[in-house]
């Protein structure tokens, strides 16, 4: 209900988007978890072939896809960092080479640049599958990465640089001691979200013949004819991880948001 | 008036005619095979099985079709009835043959080996604990995986597959010996070579797949792979395609 005096846009019927502090059972989150994982049992407890033979084929790639999002992810952050800094910075050449690198990974699409990096600098550079796929992934993800970070640095008041300056801190102290660490809260639960965003967006890697769960749940299907089982089990399983990292980072929000209330 | 009207029905009818009484078959092809299937610099689907299926249409009174579509699930699109049969350098194997009905064979292959020109690997099992590459779901792969010790990778389109040997990244890949002979001894004739034919016993035969039970679209095509078969417009097409 809204509140008097404060406008709220509601987005769809306000039951489906929990707030952080909802202990109620029927939510769409506990819903799709109880049905996800229901069914990741009860399908091969029914019927094991196949679905316990896909469960069986599928493990390899699930390690595969986290060794990807968790190198490319930390790749990301690490360009996004220099990158959101680069935005910033009032030289001129920084600032532009950072904005350029932005613009252009915006405007290319993931599938493209995967290609990309994988086969067309393959000519040029041996890099093993794994390495090229992590390369592509922290590349595009470290522009986006790279305006989360500028938007959490901007978000922090002005006053706090000037406080810093005027206590005897150079800019680069300022950043490091002052702003960084405050603007850390702002960032981090952005940057859950590009994680699981991008733990999703692992799955394109499979064209680069990177043995992911898709890729794992393809070679299945092709050889045994199971379509429709094998695609119901690599969704179940994609939505079952992401369902679980997304309360992880409902839960880290809520724990930085504590800081704020007080 | 009506006259009139009545004789322009009749013309529109006359010229109708022919097309309506031939059967149309759409074939799902993968067109990155060459040289049986692929795409040509005009964007059209060529090669030896397209023209080998054109050819059976004629003798056998069907008009075909060829729908461009991806290797990776077109199986899957034959069992949604998204088009009546496959044409893709489909090798009949026991286990396809459990979910489909293939049609008389039209071609006969065999696995072959390519590797770097460099390599002195004569089988897969020089290749123990090496990545080998294969397209996903082609008896080439399987036979990748069969090997014991050999790492096998699976890639959408055996192009990709030969390029990353081209660079590198893996040290052979399997594939029909025509494909092998068209990147090994054409397009990547300066880098790669074919190291072996794999002997896997048994002669391994293309058939057209068409869903189990779909007797009607099977007969027209076996007719006209005989036709094509007992006039001898296979051996031109080979020639001309293939190159033997």
């Amino acid at each position: 209900m809204p509140e008097p005096g404060i406008t709220k846009i509601d987005v769809g019927d306000g039951a489906a988007i929990p707030t952080p502090d909802d202990k109620g059972l029927v939510s769409a989150w506990w819903i799709a978890l109880t049905g996800a994982v229901v069914l990741l049992v009860l399908l091969p407890w029914l019927k094991p072939d196949p679905y316990l033979n896909i469960l069986r084929f599928v493990p390899d790639g699930i390690v595969v896809t986290f060794q990807v999002t968790v190198f490319s992810i930390t790749l990301a952050i690490v360009i996004g960092l220099l990158t959101g800094l680069g935005r910033i910075s009032r030289n001129r050449f920084v600032n532009l080479a950072a904005s350029l690198y932005v613009e252009v990974v915006r405007g290319i699409p993931l599938l493209v640049q995967l290609f990309y990096i994988y086969y067309a600098l393959g000519r040029f550079v041996r890099v093993p599958d794994m390495l090229a796929a992590v390369i592509a992934m922290a590349f595009c993800y470290g522009a986006y990465m790279g305006e989360v970070f500028r938007a959490g640095i901007k978000s922090i008041d002005h006053g706090q640089t000037e406080a810093a300056l005027s206590l005897g801190f150079n800019q680069r102290q300022t950043m490091a001691y002052v702003i960084l660490p405050q603007a850390w809260r702002t960032i981090l639960p952005p940057v859950g979200n590009e994680f699981i965003a991008l733990l999703k967006d692992t799955s394109l890697v499979s064209i680069l013949a990177v043995a992911d769960i898709l890729r794992r749940g393809r070679e299945y299907a092709s050889e045994s004819f199971n379509y429709f089982e094998t695609y119901t089990m690599i969704a179940l399983i994609y939505l079952l991880i992401t369902l679980i990292l997304s309360k992880l980072i409902s839960i880290m929000e809520h724990r930085l948001s504590h800081y704020e209330r007080r | 008036m009506f006259n009139k009207l009545c004789t322009t029905l009749l013309v529109l009818l006359a010229l109708c005619g022919p097309a309506v009484a031939e059967t149309t078959i759409v074939f799902a092809t993968d067109a990155t095979w060459p040289p049986m299937e692929f795409v040509n610099d005009q964007k059209q689907v060529v090669g030896y099985s397209i023209a080998f299926m054109t050819a059976a249409g004629k003798e056998a009174g069907f008009t075909p079709v060829f729908k461009n579509t991806a290797w990776d699930g077109i199986f899957a699109g034959l069992a949604a009835k998204k088009y009546d049969a496959v044409v893709s350098s489909v090798s009949i194997t026991e286990e396809r043959k459990k979910t489909m009905d293939f049609s008389e064979p039209y071609f006969t292959v065999r696995q072959a080996l390519i590797v770097d020109k460099s390599s002195t690997a004569k089988s897969l099992a020089d290749l123990k604990g090496q990545k080998v590459g294969g397209q996903i779901g082609t008896t080439g792969y399987f036979a990748i995986k069969a090997a014991p010790g050999v790492e096998a990778k699976s890639y959408d389109e055996v192009g990709l597959a030969m390029e990353d040997l081209n660079v590198g990244r893996i040290a052979a890949v399997v594939c029909d010996d025509p494909v092998a002979a068209n990147y090994a001894l054409d397009k990547y004739k300066d880098k790669l070579k074919i190291a072996a034919i794999i002997e896997s016993g048994e002669a391994e035969n293309y058939g057209v797949a068409v869903n189990k039970g779909n007797t009607e679209t099977l007969a027209l095509i076996n007719k006209g792979i005989a036709a094509v078969k007992a006039k001898g417009l296979d051996k031109e097409l080979k020639k001309k395609w293939i190159g033997q």
